[in-house]
């Protein structure tokens, strides 16, 4: 999985390929390059975050958000990601280069989805 | 006397986390893998960053196929809920024509997909279809094979005939959950039929028909067997939906890299309809 830890490129294609300790063919056709790992982990750090939350102030904070929905921390996340993939793909859409810029307003967006929503 | 907590019963949910960790979870990470990536098969795989992403986002036939799936299915739902209320009002309350009505609307739920397609398919070809030959000969030139308006409402008047059923058997249950009373005031106040619909049956039944709403918004969103079967998408692109467009590209075409971007905008687009649809009917559920 991670033998490289860069993703492969055109230069690669054709080329054979070195295997590595992941690499048996159950694995090898899931395609994994760091950066969707990458993703997935934010993900699942996202959720182990939130069972944490959960611990330490059980309940799950529900209130009448500006939208007036009752929300939840929990759904408070998926509103947030849920947004984010539509601000990013917006950002590819209409503007095409400096995703990271769409990023950032996403930070920007989780902190009001969690304050206000 | 305190109880004591065990919480050994989350061990009884693995076999269920497995199943949904193989056929949802990991399926779901190769697609967005894939959609990162250029292959031509052979696990050889090629860094491609977003742009498979900007393609199909760009992509006029990207925009095609899913404003035909916005129309398909706007067009389905105005027609079905209606008709489907409408229907569930004329059918009778009690006595023998309740199981019958009931058995009679609930058949076409029980056909198979793609036994539907194929039904409607041959119901309406133009030179041997009871549909398409009736039609012809009454001096109607359809032909659903040909004609781009003719596969449109072949496909729109099959999916009502599959599907209209469902709303009926909602609202049916609807109505039937109201309490004489309201009826017996209606009538002492003097109140029209329509008045009676729009202020007693209808919010009453606002809980079934958003559920009938959403269920119908979704089927037909990722509607796929039955006008492949039908039209296979045709003529031409013109009845291509969105996930019969998707199935060209991955496996028409073998372009997985864009058909996996393809099906993740999809994806959220369906996940951000049904997340509205679910608050509307928690909001409703919290006002009754």
């Amino acid at each position: 999985m991670f033998t490289k830890l860069y993703a492969a490129t055109w230069g690669d294609v054709g080329k054979a390929k070195e295997k590595g300790f992941f690499d048996f063919d159950l694995f090898s056709w899931m395609a994994w390059t760091w950066q969707t790992a990458a993703f997935f982990i934010f993900i699942a750090l996202c959720i182990i975050v939130m069972l944490i939350w959960e611990k330490k102030v059980p309940g799950g904070s529900p209130r009448k958000g500006i939208l007036g929905l009752d929300t939840t921390r929990g759904d408070r996340l998926f509103v947030s990601l849920l947004g984010s993939a539509f601000i990013h793909l917006a950002w590819l859409g209409l503007v095409g280069s400096l995703l990271w810029i769409a990023s950032i307003i996403c930070v920007a967006y989780f902190i009001v989805v969690f304050k206000y929503v | 006397m305190n109880k004591t907590i065990n919480q050994k019963a989350w061990y009884f949910v693995i076999p269920v986390f497995v199943l949904v960790a193989f056929n949802a979870a990991i399926p779901l990470m190769t697609v967005v893998n894939y959609s990162f990536q250029e292959t031509f098969g052979n696990n050889v795989f090629a860094w491609e960053g977003t742009r498979w992403f900007k393609q199909i986002l760009l992509s006029e036939r990207f925009h095609a196929s899913l404003g035909r799936q916005f129309a398909f299915t706007f067009i389905i739902l105005l027609i079905q809920i209606p008709l489907g209320i409408a229907i569930a009002l004329t059918m009778p309350k009690k006595g023998w024509g309740v199981p019958v009505c009931l058995i009679l609307m609930s058949m076409p739920l029980l056909i198979p997909w793609n036994v539907v397609g194929a039904m409607w398919n041959i119901f309406a070809l133009p030179d041997i279809g009871f549909l398409g030959h009736t039609l012809n000969s009454v001096g109607f030139d359809y032909n659903f094979t040909q004609q781009p308006g003719d596969a449109w409402f072949t496909t729109i008047l099959m999916d009502v005939w599959h599907w209209t059923s469902l709303v009926v058997l909602l609202s049916y249950a609807g109505l039937n959950s109201i309490q004489p009373a309201y009826y017996q005031a209606a009538e002492i106040d003097g109140a029209s039929r329509w008045a009676t619909f729009r202020y007693i049956e209808l919010p009453k039944m606002k809980k079934v028909l958003t559920l009938a709403i959403l269920l119908r918004f979704m089927d037909s969103f990722m509607i796929y067997t039955e006008p492949f079967v039908l039209t296979g998408g045709g003529p031409g692109n013109t009845t291509a939906f969105l996930s019969i467009d998707l199935v060209k590209m991955a496996l028409g075409q073998f372009d997985l890299g864009p058909a996996a971007a393809m099906s993740l905008i999809y994806f959220f687009i369906v996940l951000l309809v049904c997340w509205i649809f679910y608050n509307l009917m928690m909001k409703n559920e919290a006002k009754s």
